[in-house]
Order: C-alpha cells, then structure tokens, then sequence
C-alpha cells in the first residue's frame, strides 16, 4: 500500500508529503534530542509510564516528534508529560538524552532502569527491542491498542500522513503474553480483516533472542528482528483486467 | 446460488473503504498545543490539609460545589483520597497544604502517585482523572461516601478500622445482599477499585444508591508488593 497522505484534496496531500520531505523524522528527532540534552531534563518513574515537566520550546518538539502524551494541568509555565516505558528508554538508552531518576531509592542508572521496567511489564525487553528497531528507521511508532496490536507506524507524523501498518511482536521461547497472538488462522484472519478495514497492513515483527537472557540492555544488541507483512491474497484482483467472469 | 461469504467479496477489502472512524480515531493519536482537551479550570478554591498518616486530604475551606460530588464524610469533616485530591489540584481547584502549612506542589503529589502510597497507583489515576472528567461519579469501591448511608439502612454492618488511620471508620457498602454480592464480585482475583455512578445533580453521600458501575483494573500491580 502506498503512503496515504492527510489532507482535504490532492493539492494538500501532495502538499504534505512535500513538507515531510524537507523535514525528514531523523532531523526532528536530532533537534529534540538537543534541546533535552541541553536542559538537562530529568524524568521521574511510576509503575506504567514516565513522567517530565518540559518547557515551552520542547512541548513543539515533542509534538513534532511524537514521543508521549501531555498531560493537562492548570500549571501555566510547565507542562507534564507522559512518556510510556518504551519510549522514555529509547530517548534514555539509545538517544542517551533523557535522565530517569527519582530519589536514593529509584534506578541509578540504565541496568537498573531495564531490571524496573522488565519487572513491571514482562515483555517489556521484546516490545522495547520492537520499538527501538523501528524509531532506528525513523518510524513513528505509537501505542496500537485502538487496533487491537502492539503498535502502530507512521511514515511522518501523524497529522500529515495515515498509518501504513499495525503491527504485532511475537518472540520465540518464554514470553508467553507475546506467543499467545496468531496462534491459529481464526486469529490471522481478525487481524488483517480489522487492519483492513482500516486500510492498514499487519507487519509482524518476530524478535529472536539468539539465546540471550534479559538480564541488561547490552543483550538488546545480540537480539535480531526479522519483519514480515501479512496480507490477504484475493486472486480476482490478480488476473488481467479483460477477463470475463464466469461466475 | 451467490456465495456472500466475505472471501468473494474482495472489493470489501479494498483502499476504497475505510472508515471515516479512522480518521478521528488517529486525530486522537497527536497532538499539537492547540488541540489538546479541554479541562474546566476552576476559579473557585478550595483548602485542604494533607494526612500522611492516612494517605487522604482533610477539607479545611470548602468552596465550589465540587465537594457534593467528591470526598468522604466522617465526623462531620470531609476527607479526599489523593486521586480526588490530585485532580482537584489538577484544575486549580484546590491549594494543599502540609500539617506544617506549606504548601504541596503538584510535583510532589505526583511523586506520592507513582509511589503507590496511599493506595492508588498512577493507571488508576488516569482512569480516575478520565471519568471525572466525563462527569461521571466515582468513589472506591467498599468506602462509604457517608456514615449516614449505612445508618440508614437498618442493617448489621461491618466497621473495620484501616491501618493507616485510627480517626477515620471505613464503613462497607453492604446494605443489601445482592449489594453485598456484587461487591465482592472477584474476577480472577481482582477485587473492584471503584464505583463509577453516572453524572447526577442530585447525587447525595447520604444516599448514593447503587452504583452504575463497577470497576475493575487489569492490572492491579499495585497489589503485588
């Protein structure tokens, strides 16, 4: 499927794509990536998300890059905003621009923060490994849950362009909330009817663990991904167009 | 005979369809500072005090209308849980205080939130937050919004004292016994974090009535310390 681009008539969508053009996601990512190690931002932890106050000038570049969500307060001069625990690692780990410490008691450093985040949420070190493969190629990748999958990408930003593709992480071996999805064709079928429908793509990523326990983010690096599209194959539409029906 | 099955109709299946749900669905997906929702500041403030040996607020200054709808009643006083506090701090509806008369900011509540002291956790906030919202109505689950409902009800009733507090008497809502039933409807070990009524402008604590809903998180991590 081609990327469908946003807009009220092909003018605008072509207007959109060309705006995405000149200000690819690696660039908005770069610039956010500045502004934060700059501040000096610092997030504190709660046992689903990660929570920052930002200031004006990195609210835009939030939005624009699509990390979390804000939070709205009646706090003119700041503004909360809630990262889930993939993204607030990506940005912590792999953009090294984000620090994520509360008190004496919380995580001090990245191993510590993998041990929280792993023992909160079982698949975390699948779904991070996912998620981070994908932001590499400069995806933006959101929660999926509306659909009924792990997460869903953008080529650009979500106001400019549709989501091309919903998409599931499956992994070989002990994670048992992950291995439970399309188990059989009935669940095959749900899952590409709903994308569907909403003219997106199941990409099904299988995480392979090489053997590795998940003992500390260095193991994400021995991790490999291999990606895959489900679609449904409908041979009417394959053949030549002038052939007669014979139904 | 024509085969309606979904597997001839391929053109269901095609770019052409797609539901303007999708549309609105992925609008709610981003954001930009104009479009995000819309909270309803409140001009009007209250006062409380912050318990810490109770993991509640106690209402010193009532003001606005807010309190008929939120906070429980004991001894005349009423007393808020942190999430109806923090939401009410949220709107600017509420300055909070420590025993000492400083003043909390809004940090330091989210800090006691992700904490999970004072029994909530931050996804139940967020659900709190969300209904509250919507104006829907919403108390935990087995706390009575007064005394005086459970007085009226002529029936035994179970008084436990948390151990938090020694001043505050958590009653349960077990007036009747399809009531009681209800309320201790387990689903795979889960107990109901809150009762959820629907927006009523004449909702008393006196008498609540039943609720409409109960609810249930999915995950109740916040159990497993």
């Amino acid at each position: 499927m081609a990327p469908r681009w946003k807009g009220k008539d092909a003018k605008a969508k072509k207007d959109a794509e060309a705006e995405a053009l000149k200000e690819p996601m690696s660039k908005i990512i770069s610039q956010l990536q500045s502004s934060l190690v700059q501040s000096d931002t610092c997030g504190f932890l709660s046992d689903n998300s990660v929570h920052l106050a930002v200031g004006a000038e990195q609210i835009d570049l939030f939005d624009k890059a699509c990390f979390g969500r804000p939070v709205r307060t009646v706090e003119k001069d700041k503004l909360w905003f809630q990262l889930s625990f993939e993204e607030a690692f990506y940005l912590s780990y792999s953009l090294k621009c984000l620090n994520i410490n509360e008190s004496d008691t919380g995580p001090q450093n990245d191993e510590e923060l993998w041990h929280y985040m792993k023992s909160q949420k079982e698949t975390f070190p699948c779904l991070y490994k996912a998620y981070s493969h994908l932001r590499m190629k400069n995806w933006v990748v959101r929660s999926g849950a509306q659909y009924g999958v792990d997460f869903i990408v953008y080529r650009h930003h979500p106001a400019r362009v549709h989501s091309e593709y919903g998409v599931l992480v499956l992994s070989d071996g002990d994670d048992n909330d992950l291995d439970g999805r399309l188990r059989v064709w009935s669940d095959v079928h749900c899952a590409t009817r709903l994308l569907g429908s909403v003219a997106k793509s199941l990409l099904v990523l299988h995480v392979n663990k090489n053997g590795n326990y998940n003992e500390s983010p260095l193991c994400l690096a021995n991790y490999s991904v291999e990606e895959r599209t489900i679609t449904r194959w409908s041979p009417e539409q394959c053949r030549e167009k002038d052939v007669v029906n014979t139904h | 005979m024509e085969d309606k099955t979904w597997g001839c109709s391929s053109s269901e299946d095609s770019d052409d369809e797609v539901y303007l749900q999708n549309a609105s669905d992925e609008e709610e997906l981003h954001f930009s500072s104009s479009s995000m929702p819309k909270l309803q500041f409140r001009n009007v403030k209250s006062k409380s005090c912050w318990i810490e040996e109770m993991g509640m607020g106690e209402v010193i200054e009532k003001n606005g209308k807010t309190w008929v709808t939120t906070g429980i009643v004991r001894s005349g006083k009423i007393y808020s849980s942190i999430e109806e506090t923090l939401y009410l701090m949220e709107l600017g509806a509420l300055h909070l205080l420590d025993k000492g008369g400083r003043n909390i900011s809004l940090t330091e509540m989210y800090e006691k939130v992700s904490n999970r002291k004072s029994g909530c956790c931050w996804e139940l906030f967020e659900v709190y937050r969300h209904l509250k919202s919507l104006g829907y109505i919403v108390g935990r689950h087995g706390v009575a919004w007064s005394l005086k409902s459970i007085k009226s009800s002529h029936k035994p009733v179970d008084l436990e004292v948390t151990e938090e507090s020694k001043l505050v008497h958590m009653g349960s809502k077990s007036e009747f016994s399809i009531n009681k039933l209800f309320g201790e409807l387990q689903i795979n070990d889960l107990r109901p974090d809150f009762d959820v009524y629907l927006p009523n402008s004449r909702f008393r604590k006196s008498f609540p009535g039943d609720p409409s809903f109960l609810l249930y998180l999915s995950r109740n991590l916040w159990n497993n310390e």
